[in-house]
C-alpha cells in the first residue's frame, strides 16, 4: 500500500473515530465537577490531577484503541471573596492503535503541552447558616491554543483530534450551584464550550451537565480534634458534543452524547486533599462510528497556600 | 497592712499574666462546613497584626483567636477578615 493512501486511510479513520476525544478540564472540589465554594481573598489553590482516558471496544474492522494520559495542573487565586481566577494547564500523551485495511497494526501518538484554559468564577449569591452554605457562581473563560497543533509522525501530519492542542480559541461559560453541610456536599454545573476553527478543522461544541454528591463517611461523629474528612464521591456527568467539521463539512461519525457515572474517595484536611475516582460510561449515544469510551481513571491532590 | 499589700500584689500579678497571655476571642462563623475551607479563615485572621494563634473548629463553626500582649481585636476587623475568606460572621466576643 502506498504511503499516501495509507496516510489518508489512517487519518480519516482517526478523525472519524475520535470525535469526542476533547480534553476534559478539572478544577473542581468534587473530582470532575466544579464547585462554588470560596477561594479566600489572596489565597492560592494548587491542584494536580492525573487522568487516564481509555477508549476501545471498536465494532469496526479497524479495531481502534485509544488512550489519553493527562497530567493537569490547576492554579486558582482569590481576587476578592466573590471573584476567583483559575489557570489550567494539561500535559497530554495521546495514542491510537488501529488495523489498516491491509491488515497492518499501526500506532500513532503525540505528546506535549495541551491547550491552557483561563477562566474567572464570580459568586452572585450566597446564604451562610451555621454549618452549611448555599452558593451560586457563574464562570466564563477561554481555551487558548497553547498546545502544538502541527505535530507529525512517520505517516505525516497527525489529524486534529490526535494533536496535543486544537490551535483554536474556544470560549466557554457556565454556572455552578453548591450546597454544603458538615455531612455532605451537592454540586451542580451546566456549561457550554463554543469551539472555533483552526487548520480547517473545528471540534463540535460541547454542552455538559454535572451533578456531584460528596458524603462524609469518616468520622461518624465530629470532634474538636478531627484531623480531616473522608468523603465518598458520586457524580453523574452528561456530555453532549456536536459533530466535528472538517474543511467545512460536518463529520457524521463524530460527536454524540455520553452519560458517565463516577465513584471516588476524597480525604480532606485543612491544607490538602487527596482523591481518586473512576468514571464509567452508563450510556453512550454516539454518532456513526465514533469510538466509545471504556473508562476514565482520575487521581490527584490539592493544596492551599 | 500585710493583707492589703498581698491583695494589691495579687491584682498586679493577675494583670501582668493576663497582659502577657493576651486576650482570647471566640467567633461564630456561618457557612463553615469542611476543613479545607477553614484554611482561608485562619489565613485571613493570622494576617491581622497582634494575632498570636487561630484555632478553627468545623464541628461547632467557632474560631478561637488568641492575641499578643495588649493588642485589641475589633469586631469590624474580624468581620472584614471573615468576609474576605468568603464566610459570614455571626458573633464575636
Amino acid at each position: 500500500m502506498g504511503e499516501r493512501v495509507m496516510r489518508q486511510i489512517t487519518t480519516t479513520t482517526i478523525v472519524l473515530g475520535l470525535g469526542m476525544m476533547t480534553e476534559e478540564y478539572v478544577h473542581a472540589a468534587p473530582i470532575s465537577t466544579n464547585t462554588a465554594l470560596p477561594v479566600a481573598k489572596g489565597e492560592y489553590v494548587f491542584r494536580e490531577q492525573g487522568v487516564l482516558n481509555q477508549s476501545g471496544d471498536d465494532a469496526s474492522e479497524a479495531d481502534r484503541e485509544s488512550s489519553v494520559v493527562s497530567s493537569v495542573t490547576v492554579v486558582g487565586y482569590g481576587v476578592s471573596p466573590e471573584l476567583a481566577v483559575f489557570g489550567v494547564m494539561p500535559l497530554v500523551k495521546k495514542k491510537l492503535q488501529l488495523t489498516t485495511p491491509g491488515g497492518q497494526r499501526i500506532t500513532r501518538s503525540s505528546s506535549g503541552l495541551g491547550d491552557m484554559r483561563l477562566f474567572g468564577r464570580y459568586t452572585i449569591f450566597k446564604q451562610d447558616l451555621p454549618g452549611q452554605t448555599f452558593r451560586v457562581a457563574p464562570f466564563a473563560g477561554i481555551e487558548l491554543p497553547t498546545g502544538d497543533n502541527t505535530s507529525s509522525d512517520q505517516l505525516g501530519r497527525l489529524p486534529a483530534p490526535l494533536q496535543p492542542g486544537s490551535g483554536s480559541w474556544d470560549p466557554f461559560t457556565g454556572v455552578i450551584v453548591t450546597f454544603q453541610t458538615r455531612q455532605f456536599e451537592l454540586d451542580f454545573q451546566a456549561s457550554y464550550q463554543a469551539n472555533t476553527q483552526a487548520n480547517n478543522f473545528e471540534f463540535g461544541d460541547v454542552a455538559r451537565f454535572d451533578a456531584s454528591m460528596q458524603y462524609r463517611i469518616w468520622p461518624n461523629e465530629l470532634t474538636e480534634t478531627t484531623p480531616g474528612f473522608l468523603y465518598g464521591v458520586t457524580e453523574l456527568n452528561l456530555i453532549h458534543s456536536d459533530n466535528n467539521r472538517l474543511n467545512g463539512t460536518s463529520d457524521q461519525n463524530s460527536g454524540g452524547t455520553t452519560l458517565f457515572g463516577l465513584l471516588g474517595l476524597q480525604y480532606v484536611t485543612q491544607r490538602s486533599i487527596i482523591e481518586a475516582g473512576i468514571q464509567i460510561p452508563i450510556m453512550q449515544d454516539l454518532n456513526g462510528t465514533a469510538l466509545e469510551r471504556d473508562y476514565i481513571i482520575r487521581g490527584g491532590y490539592r493544596v492551599n497556600f | 497592712m500585710a493583707r492589703s499589700a498581698s491583695l494589691v500584689l495579687g491584682v498586679l500579678l493577675m494583670s501582668t499574666v493576663q497582659a502577657w497571655a493576651g486576650q482570647s476571642h471566640r467567633l461564630k462563623v456561618d457557612g463553615l462546613a469542611c476543613p479545607y475551607c477553614a484554611y482561608g479563615i485562619e489565613k485571613q485572621l493570622r494576617a491581622i497584626p497582634g494575632v498570636k494563634a487561630v484555632r478553627v473548629s468545623v464541628k461547632t463553626g467557632t474560631v478561637t483567636v488568641l492575641m499578643n500582649g495588649e493588642t485589641k481585636l475589633t469586631r469590624s476587623r474580624v468581620r472584614r477578615a471573615v468576609s474576605n475568606a468568603g464566610f459570614t460572621l455571626r458573633s464575636f466576643r
